[in-house]
């Protein structure tokens, strides 16, 4: 039944308003597509530009399929270059990351500067006149994006644009940015968990209906803390941000972002986290700072929101508390999941410290919430190969959405329209011609 | 480590700074150790730790990633890990259910160096996990910080670096 699906490529069919075909989930030949027509189209996060600062500093990173090289060039600028040989396809670059000025081939010695440009051909007189090494640049990606630091890729050369690819997502990006008193982040080079599970990349993503089984026994934990208002699951001890009954919202944009918005939530604890700061001499600097730069009612609702917006910017990047989350699907049933934690600019580093901690405490391979996401997301990758009832149901909360000003649509935190977002985004990139 | 070992003063390893039988006591101790974690027997485990302040710390992406500026896969002192083996033993943390069956071997266990009371000792380890029709080998190095007790070793700190520590890894869901 999945393949005949799968080969007539009705992807259409398979994702329903308030349901989709698990074959999406599972088939090769439909990721393969997803490559083709999602990863390899849209645009997709790249880095953020503080993990090479420096002239020369370079980065390997996954596009789809594609390995590519983000370098610093001289001028500044940030290239993402296609990590292959014009000559005869070798990776230029083995090393995760580091510093160099030219990119050289151990095949036959071809070399590349940081622009990609082809600087050196061994014996280039035997190809003769009319080779122009201009030509044979090492390719690059043909558009990028940077807003506030995020870098994006896309790797066709016509489509949306950042901006409207972007849309309202913009205020939540601000959020963690903007937690910082200078307005600055720096994702520390080779400072990232690297985690992987046995199943399909578009399991892990915006849920609030979730955590109160998934994560019960942090629950049962984290409530028994006397402060809490800085973990994965907010201020236990005041509310239960994923009550239906709490100002939580599940939201979702355009382009298939979504996330589950804290905000109005949040709002009213701004004062008890002022207080949980300026117990140590560095949060009631920050604190200070913080009223400095932005003016005291900004500053109260970003300190009260954490510089968390939990935002997921279809299809890989996800924006979740202390860190920037990259989606890398290996195959249709392996993901690995690389979370960056975000350190502030211009803070003490007693609260960047704190931010590790918290982030320790809830994310990673050995940490108290990713590994039962991980494990929920492998029992899910096999229960779905059972597939004589191929649906999976999105439809929760359909009767009590409400569109809001910004284009965007909310409802109560454990509603599905997050998943519904992101696959009507999977749909309309999955059949665009 | 194997760092750890080819930096120490050539003495500790040509004579050896403990005696035949210390060194007996102190491998059997390792062994022990490593059993409780291989059968989660963790409030024995825990046993293992001497009182005051503790360390229990699994670096990230680098074998000396310091903590304070870097990220660690476990980082904690008492209360940090008294929580984490509240989760290991809780039924409703379904990662650890069922339980991974394990068998490790210790082997490589030099003493670093002495002072007082307290030893700086370096091992390795071989880790197999079988969990869910799933086999994983894990590899790494331990440094712990051990006081003799005349009633036996005590685990002041441990530091366990992973051989893939920098590589994407699945669920680590018991003790190492």
């Amino acid at each position: 039944m999945t393949t005949l699906i799968a080969s007539s490529r009705d992807y259409g069919a398979l994702v329903q308003e308030d349901r989709v075909h698990s074959s999406i989930f599972t088939d090769e030949q439909i990721f393969q597509d997803e490559m083709e027509r999602i990863f390899h189209r849209s645009w997709l996060f790249a880095l953020h530009e503080s993990e090479i600062p420096r002239f020369g500093d370079f980065k390997l990173i996954q596009l789809g399929r594609y390995p590519v090289i983000a370098t610093r060039d001289e001028d500044g600028e940030v290239r993402l270059l296609i990590n292959r040989c014009r000559h005869r396809g070798a990776q230029v670059c083995e090393a995760s990351r580091g510093n160099a000025k030219r990119f050289q081939c151990w095949y036959h010695g071809w070399t590349y500067d940081t622009k990609g440009d082809l600087v050196g051909v061994t014996g280039q007189e035997a190809y003769g006149d009319e080779f122009k090494p201009e030509e044979n640049a090492l390719t690059r990606v043909p558009r990028i994006g940077n807003y506030r630091g995020f870098v994006f890729a896309s790797l066709a050369r016509e489509g949306m644009s950042f901006d409207e690819y972007l849309g309202p997502t913009k205020p939540l990006i601000d959020m963690i940015v903007d937690s910082s008193p200078t307005g600055e982040l720096e994702v520390r080079p080779g400072v990232v968990n690297k985690t992987m599970y046995r199943g399909n990349w578009k399991q892990i993503g915006m849920d609030g209906y979730h955590p109160h089984y998934v994560h019960m026994s942090v629950f049962k934990i984290f409530s028994k803390r006397e402060s809490t208002t800085g973990s994965a699951v907010g201020a236990l001890q005041l509310e239960d941000p994923f009550d239906d009954s709490s100002q939580s919202r599940t939201r979702g944009f355009p382009n298939g972002h979504a996330c589950l918005d804290f905000r109005e939530q949040r709002r009213p604890h701004a004062a008890k986290a002022i207080e949980e700061l300026e117990r140590s001499e560095e949060g009631r600097q920050y604190v200070a700072d913080m009223i400095a730069a932005y003016g005291r009612e900004r500053a109260e609702e970003l300190i009260a929101w954490h510089g968390d917006p939990h935002l997921g910017m279809f299809p890989n990047l996800q924006l979740i508390h202390d860190h920037i989350r990259v989606v890398v699907p290996i195959s249709p049933d392996k993901t690995e999941v690389l979370m960056y934690p975000v350190f502030l600019k211009g803070v003490a580093p007693g609260i960047n410290a704190k931010r590790l901690r918290a982030h320790e405490a809830f994310y990673g391979p050995a940490a108290a919430g990713s590994p039962d996401d991980a494990e929920i997301f492998e029992r899910t990758q096999r229960g779905l190969l059972g597939d004589a009832d191929p649906w999976i149901l999105l439809s929760r909360g359909t009767g009590r959405e409400q569109v809001d000003a910004d284009g965007s649509v909310a409802a109560c935190i454990s509603d599905e329209i997050t998943q519904r977002a992101q696959m009507q985004e999977w749909k309309r990139l999955m059949t665009a011609r | 480590m194997a760092k750890q070992i080819v930096n120490a003063a050539p003495a500790a390893l040509a004579g050896g700074i403990l005696d035949i039988e210390t060194q007996l006591r102190l491998e059997r101790f390792l062994a022990y150790e490593a059993a409780l974690m291989d059968e989660h027997q963790y409030d024995r485990w825990m046993t293992l730790w001497a009182d005051g302040e503790i360390t229990y710390w699994v670096p990230c992406n680098d074998d000396d990633q310091d903590p304070d500026t870097g990220i660690a896969i476990i980082y904690d002192d008492r209360s940090r890990l008294g929580e984490r083996v509240m989760r290991l033993k809780d039924k409703t943390a379904h990662a650890y259910r069922p339980l991974a069956r394990l068998t490790r071997a210790v082997s490589g266990v030099v003493p670093l160096s002495a002072e007082g009371d307290e030893l700086e000792v370096a091992s390795t380890f071989v880790l197999g996990e079988i969990r869910v029709g799933v086999q994983n080998i894990w590899f790494g190095k331990c440094v712990y910080r051990l006081r003799n007790d005349p009633e036996g070793f005590r685990i002041r700190s441990k530091k366990v670096m992973l051989l893939n520590n920098d590589e994407a890894m699945p669920n680590l869901t018991f003790l190492v």
